[in-house]
């Protein structure tokens, strides 16, 4: 019997410790993929796709932009339907400044955000009624996740569809545009624009600081497999 | 004995700070103040911590092996280092007892 239990106890310990490297291990895979998935980001995320290629040619309404159609140039053909502050907006150069954002209509159901340039030049190009048909060049950029300013009547908080969705029946497109040009039919509308923020990868944390977890996770596998020996030499 | 209890004592004290750190200035600016220049400021907090905690856990082990602790008892010490203040009432506590 004392036998018996003295195996089911051995036995337990051995499991115990297979799992607890099993966990540690996998916890070590998990940050190597994190780090892999980071370094792949950053291929795509820091790459800016110079040719021009229609909005609709890459991404849909009502979903999550593809990580392939992120910080490319895209053209569209719509009408502003409304103008808005996005205020505390940083700049590539890191500038501060107060945007002009509008929502653009694209065919009969669809919509997304399109930075126009700076909201102090936001009264040049008085001329450009709502309803006139504008074709607009620039980069898609992924929403942003976090508030600069407060939302409020003619002023949104981020430059994120979900914060305009509920001022619309349109089907709104994920992401935005920072235009680096705009034109109608016959003209083509001058005013300063926004140089976008830096490109980084949406994958939070670093690539070495992925793979130092590893190590870490690796090594508290190599210490649940050694400390039973450990023990063993202690006690003798 | 001595030195690994001399080693605990020192991982004890750093993973106390590092602790304070982390739940007291690098968690509060991340989730609930936005700027992000402050985020990047307090990037390093985390991943030293990581890094105190894991040679923590170490000093740890081999200490508590040493002095022929229990599982349930190792396991405390070790989660102790993952609490502000709970790895300085580990030292505390172990220094009174072994000292």
């Amino acid at each position: 019997m004392t036998q018996k239990s003295s195996f089911l106890t051995k036995l337990g310990q051995i499991v115990a410790v297979l799992l607890a490297t099993a966990l540690f291990v996998c916890l070590g895979l998990w940050q190597l993929q994190r780090a892999a998935d980071l370094k792949e980001s950053l291929k795509v995320a820091t790459a800016v796709d110079m040719n021009v290629v229609p909005l609709e040619s890459i991404t849909s309404p009502r979903q999550a932009i593809p990580p392939s159609a992120l910080n490319r140039t895209v053209s569209i053909t719509g009408k502003y339907i409304a103008n808005f502050k996005a205020a505390n907006q940083k700049d590539g150069n890191g500038v501060i400044q107060d945007w002009e954002s509008a929502l653009l209509q694209v065919g009969d159901s669809s919509a997304i955000l399109v930075v126009r340039g700076l909201w102090s030049e936001r009264l040049l190009n008085t001329d450009i009624a709502q309803s006139m048909n504008i074709q607009v060049e620039g980069l898609l950029v992924a929403s942003q996740d976090g508030d600069r300013a407060r939302n409020l009547p003619g002023e949104i908080s981020r430059l994120d569809s979900a914060v305009v969705v509920a001022l619309t029946d349109l089907d709104l497109f994920d992401g935005y545009v920072v235009a680096t040009s705009e034109a109608t039919r016959t003209e083509s509308l001058e005013r300063t624009r926004v140089v976008p923020e830096k490109l980084q990868s949406r994958i939070p944390g670093f690539y070495w600081q992925h793979l130092s977890y590893v190590v870490i996770w690796w090594l508290m596998a190599a210490v649940v497999v050694f400390l039973p020996f450990y023990r063993r030499r202690v006690s003798t | 004995m001595s030195g690994a209890l001399k080693r605990f004592r020192v991982m004890a004290i750093i993973a106390g700070v590092m602790s304070l750190l982390l739940w007291f200035v690098d968690l509060p600016v991340v989730y609930l103040l936005n700027n992000d220049d402050w985020k990047s400021m307090v990037a390093w907090i985390p991943f030293v911590h990581g890094w105190i905690y894991a040679a923590y856990v170490l000093t740890a082990l081999q200490f508590a092996t040493k002095a022929r602790w229990s599982l349930k008892k190792t396991v405390w010490l070790i989660l102790a280092g993952t609490l502000p203040i709970a790895s300085f009432a580990a030292e505390r506590r172990v220094v009174r007892q072994y000292s």
